[in-house]
């Protein structure tokens, strides 16, 4: 990753912090005064490196993980806003990101039942649940959204 | 990455599929601290392969599953 896409990496995860709007390629390309090609070649660059994660079928942002940029099945209270992520791990990432106690909504994977998870002080208030995760760590990303 | 109810719920939904690996709540949150805190600093640095896996190896997240590369 070479200091420009760096720099344009930390500009999305910094505008989306502020807004919680995931930024778009003009967005970028006129924070840094881009031709429009060349920002969009940078989202590429950046979602092959892990640094965020594109749409299957569109030049749009999904994932900036720990933060989903779209609505998904884990809700994160905290630091004041109300947040997504993209799977229990990522739940607590999100108060680890933002160094904030929150509170993780969500629900039992295999029955369904809401379940919820305070954090304070970089600790979980409940628990007595389980995490597992079903693939690998080497396999991790060769399909992010699933995994 | 999920979260189960009890061992009882996750033995059922994985319905006879081969286990992953299963931690508690505790760990997963320090795990989440160890690996995401920095990710939005100003001056953020990609971690490398060998930072990532002190983190796991540090909460005692060892063996062939565990292994990021």
């Amino acid at each position: 990753m070479d200091e420009l896409d760096l720099q344009i990496r930390n500009f999305l995860y910094r505008r989306f912090v502020e807004t919680g709007q995931a930024p778009r390629t003009d967005d970028a390309a006129a924070e840094f005064g881009l031709p429009g090609e060349e920002a969009e070649a940078a989202f590429h660059r950046l979602h092959d490196a892990h640094a965020l994660v594109l749409e299957r079928d569109a030049l749009e942002i999904r994932m900036l993980n720990p933060f989903s940029c779209v609505p998904s099945a884990w809700r994160v209270k905290a630091g004041g806003h109300k947040w997504y992520s993209n799977c229990a791990w990522d739940s607590f990432a999100v108060c680890a990101a933002l160094h904030s106690d929150g509170r993780i909504e969500s629900s039992c994977a295999d029955c369904g039942e809401p379940l919820a998870v305070d954090v304070r002080d970089q600790k979980p208030v409940q628990r007595d649940y389980l995490f597992h995760v079903l693939v690998p760590a080497r396999q991790w990303w060769d399909d992010i959204v699933f995994t | 990455m999920n979260l189960f109810r009890s061992e009882e719920h996750l033995q059922r939904w994985l319905a006879g599929r081969e286990p992953g690996a299963t931690t508690s709540v505790e760990t997963v949150c320090e795990l989440a601290h160890a690996w995401y805190a920095d990710r939005l600093d100003p001056d953020w640095r990609p971690h490398t392969l060998v930072q990532n896996q002190a983190i796991l190896n540090n909460l005692g997240l060892t063996g062939e599953f565990w292994q990021l590369g």
